[in-house]
């Protein structure tokens, strides 16, 4: 009776699917999901935007420590090892069609090379964040079908080599834009190798020609392309269309429609306890709002958004960076923090944070509350018919909003699935990784140039002689504010911080949360203890990040 | 009018002689009788099975009225195995049994809720009051880390695919528990963790009979979590102000612990609650949410036959009305059981059950929200209408939209066709053919509705999804028993074919923005947006062959010998085949002529088992590698894929458990003390547990047979007649005890800790790891605090452990507290369970109470995390909180800047310890002259109470309301009830 108990699992599909061309096609599909593992999510966003000099805590979250740098920070955090996990997963689809392309057969040669190319683009930027993160990382470059727990950690010198061989591999048989947006193009592997070449520069794996191999790739890609800075920096930020436009080089894809805004863990069921029809979109809306919507005359809606207050920006962020006396020429103060909210609820209010008053009555539409930015008198705050909120008044659940990924046509005020695409990587940060470049090559000229390009982009009308810059005025810590003045929020400033080695500096004097309790470890990221317990011979043949 | 001593129950059929004559009859339906005698010097015999025999010497007496005591040894003569019945004296195996008496006692939503307390090693949790909510099941503890610990359910000889919930419990006619390896070895591959037999009544010759069962009652709640009232919240908000600096009077200094200030308060407080401060309101949202539940059962059955044909019907309807609103399960059930002899070589049969089953909120519980609403707003406005956010915090709307009529709905329906055919053919005497077929159809539609005035949306747009499910098994069954006696060897065998398959589907889909809410989930193709739509198959067979072999030689030396081989589809292609041989032998010691004539024990007998018995209860397609689909997009285009998922093992095999068991069985004193005794271990060993892989090869695990549990225990039943009068009194005792103790012994890498996923080796399969709460730290302790990163009015750990600079563990405090001090707070198992039933009757009275208690095990109470997160935004637990006027070490103190306290999970552990009354019994059984006149054959009325008591440190102590829990007491549960029923058994 053998054939009773033969198994056929006819609703799944079995893993000799991914050998057809079908299934070459979905396997590298699949690779491309993983982005979704770090854009637009909260490990994203609690890596790159706590515990530096311009963001710290707001009010709510269960992740603070990430900002602290508290001992809870350690191997055993979740986020951690969720995305240690997922882009594992990622990278061993890459390596099995990478390894597939060798045999699968009834494509166009051609496309199969350029998926492999595609494969080893993602690759990259998997081992790139990786090593950022974790330091020198195992090093897996050929597809897994089977059980396997021998694994080590590779030097940062390695895991480099092998990101710039990847990307140098894949650039000549990249395309560049086509219908098929949001697959890996040309400009954007010189993009990135460009940011891989400005890293790598810093860090031990460092070689002399670096600066000069990534001033020469962020030129191709502001030459060879029809990449475009728009006039206008606010409308780069625009929802819709797919947030398609001229500036944007590479970003990871979210939609409106549900059926394929899911997750690419979709709830991590690799974890096995997720929900894997959980949709999760692009949720970086959430986490940079303030608490509006139980002030006077206020509640939650959709166009402002659910306020999560996760981070609120530090004083230096709000005086230095975006330096009050700067405002007048720098139109990116206004244009990336939300300072207005008009009444969704008309009424009559005590509640105030404003102690210049004591009520306020607002119609619909009335402004209820206004951040000028300044410490405004307390007689001229009472003349204004709505609350005004000042510096000395900003709370971990009252601060300027920054409103770059805000989503207004989520479909309702409690949809967390944001269909905005996250934009990995724009022509305004190639102009800035050339800056950097050419300061670090000793070209001032050449690099006030670069940023010149991004300042006069974001001037006022009228103001853009105001915002330029002159060769001598370019310095590191002058590039350091000026990326964020352009990036803030985009999930570039941990990695900038210790690219610059300005980390454990800055946040000292910046950050009053993090800043007591950062160590020079702090540099490197826990490696989750899963993998280290995991491991033949754990923490010996893996271990664990010094400090942890 | 011959009557039981048990109940006063007519007894019809018992055999009445004249002694030393031929001359006899035997009682009607009423237990009434009439025979002609010679004179008064005759005696006469009252004897029939299950009674002991009685001698009356007439005299000039014209009628003999008598009540006759029911043998217990002989009552319990017969018990079903597996494949057939046996002689309890000829048992060579572990099994305790659930007569329908029991039953009957407690008013049940499932059968399952029967075996709580009743058989010893027979573990089984209600949690919450949630109508038509399952109970858990647990036979000797668990033994599979990943595999299922339920039972195997055997339903009128046919092995379900899954429980026993669907059958009304009033048509069971006894449950027998099969706990050791050579009374479940039958059922080899699936009887690792027990089998349960359950027995459905079936029609006998005679007079038709006709009973009508009925109960109706009413519940409350078993208490109310105690939160905060208005004052005490406002305080608490005040001091969790406090504990930052923010709550500061008019010149800008901070205002003391204990200190109202009244322009403080206009800073921190919104109108609606300055306004409930100065009415000194407190609005008690559980209020609006509890309704006193209802509980009613209407049972028809009609059971009766000629020589040839026997039937039994019944219809039933079951309705159960929580407490909390919008809660409800509604069972209708039918059956028909026909046994008919074809002639005198064949007879065939089939029982059928139809049950139809609404559940409303399954998935819907709005009691949590009641507990965390500010208590000083107010849920309606001067015009009686409900205020959607009493409070300005967006996320707590009003608790009672959650109840208003249309705003949510959760509605599952069941439908349950059971049938189980039989022939059976006596090919020669002693040997004889049966075959089985039992199709089982289960269909299951979940509806689900959440409108946009509900806490889920908070106004956004409704959403919904239905989950549909069509699940059809069939069992396939070829028995041959050979019996056969020679001088004093008694053999009996049975050979068995079986086959089982399952063929499940599912359908789902989910939305959101459905255009009306009055279309509910009905027409879903019409919302906005589609979530998702997945269908899914799963199948899977088993196929299997037993032998067994029953021999004894005259009824003194026992053996058993049983062989399973089983096939099981979910194997790997190198494995599918497991053999679960078993063995057994009894000695009836009281049958040795040393103890024959012994004027005291009755029965005595020894037994000793040792076996192999399997699971496969793992997921279809484990040994097969699988992809998963994957999602993304390319600009709007969907961008789906698939990647590598699981590793397939084609080598995994049965989890195999072997038992040994040693038991004893007593009857003394001619039934006046009986019982038995088992000590057992049980091996477990290659478990289908998963091996954790490092994430770097792609893959979190892969299952394995790996790592072995050990599962241990002590069992004691005894049942005792306590008083016994001639006037008619008696009281007896059922006692049941047991003791089990679970162990993990080895684990994937060996005899290394699973940290990671809280195994431990020699501790039970899960045990609670955690940091140790030692108390608060107090305003003397400033500076220690400090060390630890901590401030006064934290939570202060245990500093249990450090490291060493090779990074080993010191078992010493290092000053640190992390990840290292954490240790085992406890475990879900518990030292022991323990049942005790006491009846006593007297005329036509009768009254029962069981207690029930479950000591030494360790809880999760998801209350004391979810609702105390003492952040001054939430309502709360009324706990005793720190401030500086209150250096308490229970809970810490309020603090604005966190979403719940630092080292908060440490508050959750609390003990599972409680014994509860679970039921008090009290029945009354008209006299026959009544019931005569009533044209009955007997009436009994009855009233009861359900868990009237229940006495707990968690309640007593820690305001909790009700411990019962395998793991955690959840945050949504609803609360235990208390049950007063009146109901009445009627027999025509």
């Amino acid at each position: 009776c053998k054939d009773v108990l033969e198994e056929v699992p006819v609703s799944q599909v079995g893993a000799q699917y991914i050998n057809t061309p079908a299934g070459f096609e979905a396997a590298g599909r699949a690779a491309y999901s993983t982005l979704r593992d770090f854009y637009g999510r909260e490990i994203g966003m609690n890596l790159t935007v706590f515990g530096t000099d311009t963001y710290t805590m707001g009010a709510d979250g269960s992740y603070k420590f990430m900002n602290q740098y508290l001992s809870q920070f350690d191997g055993r955090v979740d986020l951690m090892r969720d995305l240690w996990n997922n882009f594992y997963v990622g990278i061993n689809t890459m390596n099995i069609v990478i390894d597939n392309s060798t045999s699968v057969t009834g494509l166009d040669p051609n496309l199969v090379k350029r998926r492999v190319a595609e494969m080893k683009f993602l690759r990259a930027h998997h081992y790139f964040v990786l090593t950022q993160t974790f330091g020198g990382v195992a090093l897996v470059t050929k597809g897994n079908l089977l059980p396997t727990k021998e694994f080590k950690r590779a030097t940062v010198k390695e895991v480099y080599a092998q990101i710039v061989g990847d990307l140098e591999a894949a650039i000549p048989d990249l395309g560049t834009p086509t219908s098929d947006y949001g697959r890996a193009t040309k400009g954007a592997a010189e993009h990135l190798l460009a940011r891989v070449y400005l890293t790598k520069a810093t860090s031990d794996a460092a070689a002399a020609d670096d600066y000069a191999k990534a001033a020469t790739l962020a030129t191709n890609v502001i030459k060879n392309y029809s990449y475009a800075l728009l006039p206008d920096f606010a409308s780069v930020f625009a929802q819709g269309g797919g947030e398609i436009n001229s500036e944007v080089i590479f970003a990871t894809q979210y939609t409106s429609d549900a059926l394929t805004n899911i997750g690419a863990a979709g709830g991590s069921p690799i974890q096995g306890n997720g929900n894997p029809n959980q949709v999760q979109g692009n949720q970086t809306h959430l986490y940079f709002g303030m608490e509006y919507d139980t002030q006077a005359g206020m509640q939650r809606d959709v166009l402002n958004g659910r306020p999560f207050k996760r981070y609120m920006p530090t004083k230096y962020m709000l005086e230095t960076v975006f330096a009050i006396n700067n405002r007048v020429n720098d139109s990116r103060y206004k244009k990336t923090f939300k300072d207005t909210w008009l009444s969704n609820r008309p009424g009559t209010y005590t509640n105030m944070f404003d102690d210049s008053k004591t009520r306020l009555t607002f119609a619909s539409g009335d402004t209820t509350i206004f951040i000028p930015g300044f410490e405004m008198s307390k007689a001229e705050r009472a003349r204004r018919p709505y609350q005004v909120l000042v510096p000395s008044n900003y709370r971990p659940n009252l601060f300027p909003t920054l409103q770059k990924f805000l989503d207004p046509l989520r479909p309702d005020r409690t949809y967390e699935a944001g269909s905005r695409d996250f934009i990995m990587f724009r022509l305004a940060e190639t102009y800035l990784i050339l800056g950097e470049a050419q300061f670090r090559l000793g070209k001032l000229t050449e690099a006030a140039d670069a940023i010149n390009m991004v300042r006069r982009r974001a001037a006022w009308p009228g103001r853009a002689a105001q915002m330029e810059v002159t060769p001598a005025q370019i310095n590191i810590d002058f590039i350091l504010d000026e990326r964020d003045r352009e990036l803030a929020g985009e999930m570039f400033r941990w990695f900038d911080l210790k690219r610059t080695g300005k980390l454990i500096e800055r946040v000292k004097a910046h950050n009053p949360d993090g800043g007591p309790n950062i160590k020079d470890f702090h540099v490197l990221r826990p490696i989750p203890q899963d993998q280290i317990d995991r491991t033949t011979n754990g923490a010996t043949a893996f271990p664990q990040n010094p400090g942890y | 009018q011959v009557l039981s001593t048990d109940d006063n129950t007519p007894q019809p059929g018992i055999n009445v002689a004249v002694k030393g004559t031929t001359r006899g009859t035997t009682t009607d339906a009423s237990g009434n009788y009439r025979i002609a005698v010679p004179d008064g010097n005759v005696t006469l015999v009252f004897s029939s099975v299950g009674f002991t025999t009685q001698e009356v010497a007439v005299g000039n007496q014209s009628s003999v009225n008598l009540s006759l005591v029911s043998d217990n040894r002989a009552l319990s003569e017969v018990v079903v195995v597996g494949y057939g019945t046996q002689k309890k004296s000829q048992t060579t195996g572990a099994i305790s049994s659930v007569g329908a008496k029991e039953i009957a006692e407690l008013p049940l939503t499932n059968a399952r809720q029967a075996l709580q307390g009743r058989a010893a090693g027979v573990d089984v949790i209600q949690t919450g009051s949630r109508p038509g909510g399952g109970v858990t099941v647990r036979v000797r503890a668990r033994r599979s880390i990943n595999a299922s610990n339920d039972p195997l359910f055997v339903l009128d000889g046919i092995p379900l695919a899954g429980n026993i919930d669907d059958l009304n419990p009033n048509d069971i006619a006894g449950m027998e528990i099969l706990k050791d390896a050579s009374a479940t070895a039958i059922y080899g591959s699936r009887g690792a963790n027990g089998v349960i037999i359950v027995t459905t009544k079936r029609g006998k010759t005679g007079k038709s009979q006709v009973n009508v069962d009925s109960y109706y009652g009413v519940s409350s709640e078993l208490g109310r979590i105690d939160v905060m009232d208005g004052p005490q919240f406002a305080e608490y908000k005040r001091e969790s102000r406090r504990a930052v600096g923010i709550y500061k009077d008019a010149n800008g200094n901070n205002v003391p612990s204990g200190v109202a200030d009244p322009f403080a308060d206009s800073k921190l407080f919104e109108p609606i609650e300055l306004d409930g401060i100065a009415k000194g309101r407190t609005t008690d949202y559980q209020s609006f949410l509890l309704q006193q539940g209802t509980i009613q059962s209407h049972n028809v059955s009609v059971l009766g036959g000629s020589e040839k044909t026997q039937f039994a019907v019944s219809g039933g309807y079951f309705r159960e009305v929580g407490i909390v609103k919008n809660q409800d399960f509604t069972r209708y059930n039918f059956r028909l059981a026909i046994d008919h002899q074809l002639n005198n070589r064949i007879r065939i049969g089939m029982t059928t059950l139809g049950a139809y089953s609404l559940q409303n909120g399954n998935d819907f519980n709005p009691y949590g929200g009641a507990l965390q609403e500010n208590p000083l707003g107010r849920p309606f406005d001067d015009n009686g209408n409900l205020i959607f956010l009493p409070t300005s915090d967006g996320l707590r709307t009003n608790p009672i939209a959650e109840v208003i009529p249309g705003a949510q709905v959760d509605l599952t329906k069941r439908m349950r066709m059971f049938t189980s055919l039989y022939g059976e053919w006596t090919i020669l005497d002693g040997l004889k053919y049966r075959v089985n077929f039992g199709p089982d159809f289960t269909n299951r539609r979940v509806g689900r509705f959440t409108g946009s005035q509900t806490n889920a949306r908070r106004g956004g747009d409704p959403t919904g999804f239905t989950t549909y499910e069509y699940q059809f098994n069939y069992t396939l069954e070829n028995i041959l028993t050979y019996q056969k006696t020679i001088g004093n060897h008694n053999f009996n065998l049975t050979a068995l074919h079986s086959l089982q398959r399952d063929d499940f589907e599912t359908g789902t889909m989910n939305v959101t923005g459905i255009p009306a809410e009055t279309q509910q989930y009905f027409n879903l193709g019409q919302a906005t947006i589609i979530n998702s739509i997945g269908t899914n198959l799963e199948q899977w067979t088993l196929n299997s062959y037993m032998g067994r072999l029953n021999y004894d030689y005259n009824d003194k030396y026992l053996l058993t010998l049983t062989a399973r081989a089983d096939g099981s589809s979910r194997f790997g292609v190198n494995n599918k085949y497991g053999f679960f041989p078993s063995a057994a032998v009894g000695w009836n010691i009281s049958n040795e002529p040393f103890l024959k004539g012994s004027s005291w024990i009755d029965m005595l007998k020894f037994r000793v088992s040792y076996g192999s018995t399997g699971n496969t209860a793992i997921n279809p397609y484990q040994t097969q590698t699988l992809l998963t689909r994957t999602t993304y997009a390319f600009g709007t285009l969907p961008g789906y894929g698939y990647r590598p998922n699981t590793i397939g093992n084609p080598d995994l095999k049965w989890e195999t458990t072997t038992t040994g068991n040693v038991g004893l069985d007593f009857s003394l004193y001619r039934g006046r003390i009986s019982g038995s005794l088992e000590v057992y271990r049980a091996n477990t060993r290659d478990l289908l547990l998963a091996d954790q892989l490092p994430f770097t090869s792609g893959y979190g695990s892969v299952l394995r047979n790996v790592g072995r549990t050990r599962t241990e225990g002590v069992e004691v039943t005894v049942s005792t007649v306590n008083v016994n009068t001639p006037s008619g009194f008696k009281w007896s005792t059922d006692l049941q005890w047991a003791r089990n103790r679970e162990a993990i012994v080895e684990l994937f890498n060996g005899k290394v800790d699973d940290i990671g996923n809280s195994r431990f080796i020699g501790q039970p399969i899960t045990a609670y790891f955690d940091y140790k709460k030692i108390g608060i730290w107090q305003a003397s302790e400033e500076a220690e605090a400090a060390k630890f990163g901590r401030r006064v009015g934290e939570i202060k750990i245990q500093d249990n452990n450090g490291r060493s600079p090779d990074g080993q563990l010191t078992g010493q405090p290092d000053g640190r507290i992390n990840a290292d001090d954490r240790v085992i707070i406890g475990s879900q198992v518990p030292e022991f369970t323990a049942g005790m039933t006491n009846r006593f009757s007297y005329k036509g009275f009768d009254l029962s109470f069981f207690l029930f208690a479950r000591v030494g095990s360790t809880i999760r109470s998801g209350f004391h995390t979810a609702f105390s997160s003492l952040a001054g935004r939430y309502n709360n637990l009324d706990v005793d909180y720190w401030t500086p006027n209150n250096p308490t070490n229970e809970f810490p103190r309020p603090n604005q800047s966190q979403e719940a306290p630092v080292f908060q999970s440490t508050l959750q552990y609390f003990s599972g310890t409680f014994l509860k009354v679970r039921n008090i019994n009290i029945g009354y059984n008209l006299p026959a002259t009544l019931t005569n006149r009533l044209r009955m054959s007997g009436l009994r009325v009855f009233a009861s109470a359900q868990n009237p008591f229940n006495f707990s440190e968690y309640r007593s102590k820690y305001k909790g309301i009700d411990n019962e829990s395998f793991d955690i007491v959840n945050q949504n549960q609803s609360p235990a009830v208390k049950q007063f029923t009146v109901g009445l058994n009627a027999k025509f």
